[in-house]
């Protein structure tokens, strides 16, 4: 594969490229040669889109693939053009699937799998068996066979006595807990953040204590046990200010949000609008704002698309029967470009999409630099577009997005000697 | 006087999305209609051509029962539904079981549904008016505006009265749909019950709150008494009907203690004994036969005038 990459502003920060405009010359999937007014070539691709940028290739640090089981939602090929699509060269499944991926076999099936060497599936083994949050799974066997992490996804273990358990059996080969932290006999029932607005919806809430309960004793946990974890898709104000005093104590945890929670609050669901109920819930305007200063300052690490593909069946329902989740992967960047632009420079940006999920995972990080493999996004912070029925590549269509236009588009991603065009 | 003569909206999904102007032309209509259904023939030909489905997928008596004499004497074709009887058991979808309806050209739908919200999903997805009849534990307009005109009737203009509601707040529709409307009419209104009972942000919505019930009745110039709803609570919420019924309950000793009169209320059915004792349900206090008069009232007001805008 050949392309030559033109006038590509290069975010990689801390890297001596950083910040200039370049042109990328990609050879048979390396980086072949990196300057200015490189010559064109006859058959040779060019890309060539005024004000585009690019980094490395993103990663995504937890969607539901659909596959195995769930097909209808999602499969690996539906998921991995999603994912390229909206700029991701790896995506880490949950393991919520049927079966749950809580064995060796259940890890190679999505390890082996890929999206034309595009996408790489980077699998999450289950804490405990079944994602049932009482026996903890074989997790080193789990490992060996390519499992990244280890979470029970979807399903916030309840129980504080196997998290300790998995917390320190991970630390046998330096593994890692994921956990989306909520009591769920605190938040009994609760379909939208509890607050002014659903008190005028008549719609059961969820406390933010009921996520802040989780966050405390994981921590507690965690300082016992001395491992390793990350609080998945925070939400409220109350867990950004936790986890950033333990960090500062040193523990070793790390934190995301979902770009849902980033984006909009509470008030988006006061239409009984299915497409913004999602879990964790949308919250008060004053969360959102310490979730976005938790990104600027580090506290958070990572955005995560907090994909979760649903057939309409399950999602254009009476609200409280419709299930939680929209899908993501697809419009992360232009939500991100749409309604954060004034808040998130394409650093930070870059930093929580590419570095930190790789430093997350252990996994190597490419650079851009003459001879280096080619793993990079090419994306554009203005250019405009609709989300339309027809573009859209995941199965499933339960975006709040859905036929809106949007600022910010990621045009392509390349990885393993393959160019995949998003504008295509 | 109320200036408009017709409703600034085309569905009553609750008393939220109702103006002031918009309640208070229901009260008069209702006026009108009372004195209507109060003659030796008590029917008018209002409705006459206009077909109403009553939805109700969730029981009902009175309200069915009100909403169904409050058609006919406006002379609208009427058909019923509801769950136990419907295809909803053989796993029916909501917006199928109601476009199959609709295809049968009606053109007004009276709905209850235990989802709140579910109205609004309708109205979403489907042309005729919709009227709530009662969605989960979100609103139930029509109560609410009987309730309010009730009042009206015995205290006269609620702006600067003071109402309370009492009993199971967090689960019912009732109270909200009270709330918005007495706050629209300028009434001051307080809720009180076991705390357990009372959904914590419920100030946002302009209320106060108190747990003492001897102390909110001595403050109120009506109190609108809620019924518990045993079928909502999955868990417990208070420990026994009989601790609830000797503390939070309201009984004739109760009110004779306070040296003023109040008006009491409930929406129905009672539980006799617990949140009212069958002393104060049979009182002179009580307006509780009234309100369900004025309910048909009120009902042939809203089908009236959201018919007159089709």
């Amino acid at each position: 594969m050949d392309l030559l990459i033109r006038n590509a502003h290069i975010v990689a920060p801390g890297e001596d490229l950083h910040g200039e405009e370049k042109d990328l010359l990609i050879r048979d999937g390396y980086i072949a040669a990196i300057g200015e007014n490189l010559p064109s070539a006859p058959g040779l691709e060019e890309l060539s889109y005024k004000g585009q940028c690019a980094s490395i290739g993103w990663v995504d640090i937890g969607a539901q693939v659909g596959d195995p089981g769930l097909e209808h939602r999602e499969t690996l090929h539906t998921a991995g053009a999603a994912a390229a699509a909206g700029g991701f060269t790896a995506v880490a499944a949950l393991p919520n699937t049927q079966p749950v991926i809580d064995d060796k076999s259940g890890v190679q099936y999505i390890s082996k799998n890929a999206y034309g060497k595009l996408v790489q599936f980077l699998p999450i083994g289950a804490i405990t068996q079944g994602c049932k949050g009482l026996d903890i799974t074989e997790m080193i066997d789990m490992q060996r066979a390519g499992a990244v992490a280890f979470s029970d996804g979807e399903k916030p273990l309840q129980h504080a006595g196997v998290m300790l358990r998995a917390l320190e059996y991970v630390k046998a080969f330096g593994g890692l807990v994921i956990n989306q932290p909520l009591d769920k006999l605190v938040s009994h029932g609760g379909q939208v953040h509890e607050g002014r607005v659903s008190t005028a919806m008549g719609l059961a809430g969820v406390p933010a204590i009921a996520e802040e309960i989780m966050v405390r004793r994981d921590l507690h946990l965690l300082e016992y046990a001395e491992s390793r974890l990350h609080l998945a898709n925070l939400s409220t104000a109350g867990a950004v200010q936790m986890v950033r005093e333990a960090k500062s104590r040193g523990l070793q945890v790390t934190a995301s949000v979902s770009i849902m929670n980033l984006v909009y609050d509470e008030t988006a669901v006061a239409d009984f609008d299915s497409n913004f109920k999602v879990m964790p819930p949308l919250r008060r305007a004053e969360d959102r704002a310490a979730l976005l200063a938790g990104v600027k300052d580090g506290t958070i690490d990572i955005i995560s698309a907090h994909h979760v593909p649903l057939e309409e069946e399950v999602k254009k329902l009476e609200f409280s029967y419709a299930d939680f989740g929209v899908t993501g992967l697809e419009t992360l960047y232009a939500l991100s470009r749409t309604y954060l632009s004034d808040w998130l420079d394409a650093e930070t940006l870059v930093q929580a999409l590419a570095y930190n999920p790789r430093k997350l995972f252990g996994l190597p990080v490419p650079h851009i630099a003459v001879g280096q493999p080619a793993e990079l996004t090419i994306f554009h912070p203005d250019m405009e577009w609709v989300y339309e029925r027809g573009r859209v590549r995941s199965r499933s269509l339960n975006s709040p997005v859905l036929g809106q236009r949007l600022k910010g588009r990621p045009l392509g991603v390349i990885n393993n000697n393959q160019f995949f065009s998003a504008l295509a | 006087m109320a200036t408009v003569q017709q409703l600034s909206t085309k569905h009553v999904l609750g008393i939220k999305y109702l103006t002031e102007a918009d309640i208070r032309l229901i009260f008069e209509t209702a006026q009108s209609f009372k004195e209507v259904i109060n003659r030796p023939i008590k029917k008018v030909p209002s409705l006459r051509d206009v077909t109403v489905a009553n939805l109700f997928f969730e029981n009902s008596t009175r309200t069915r029962i009100s909403f169904e004499l409050a058609e006919k004497r406006l002379s609208a074709d009427v058909v019923n539904f509801s769950a136990s009887s419907s295809s909803v058991k053989k796993g029916e979808t909501l917006l199928d079981t109601v476009n199959n309806i609709l295809a049968m050209k009606v053109d007004m739908v009276v709905m209850r549904h235990p989802a709140p919200g579910a109205h609004h999903f309708l109205a979403k997805h489907i042309d005729a008016n919709i009227i709530n009849a009662g969605d989960g534990t979100h609103e139930h307009p029509t109560q609410a505006l009987l309730d309010a005109f009730s009042m009206q009737e015995k205290v006269g203009d609620l702006a600067g009265k003071h109402i309370a509601i009492f009993g199971d707040i967090l689960h019912s529709r009732v109270a909200l749909s009270n709330i918005f409307c007495l706050n629209k009419l300028g009434a001051k209104v307080r809720v009180c019950g076991p705390p357990t009972l009372i959904p914590k942000h419920i100030r946002s919505l302009g209320v106060d709150v108190s747990h003492d019930v001897w102390d909110t009745l001595q403050w109120c110039d009506v109190a609108n008494i809620l019924r518990i709803q045993l079928e909502r609570q999955d868990i417990k919420y208070f420990p026994s009907l009989r601790e609830y019924g000797q503390y939070f309950g309201i009984n004739r000793a109760l009110l004779d203690s306070l040296g003023k009169p109040i008006v009491v209320m409930h929406p129905g059915p009672i539980n006799r004994g617990v949140e009212i004792a069958s002393d104060v349900a049979d009182s002179g206090h009580s307006i509780i036969l009234q309100q369900v008069e004025n309910g048909v009232a009120v009902r042939m007001a809203v089908l009236y005038l959201l018919a007159a805008a089709r």
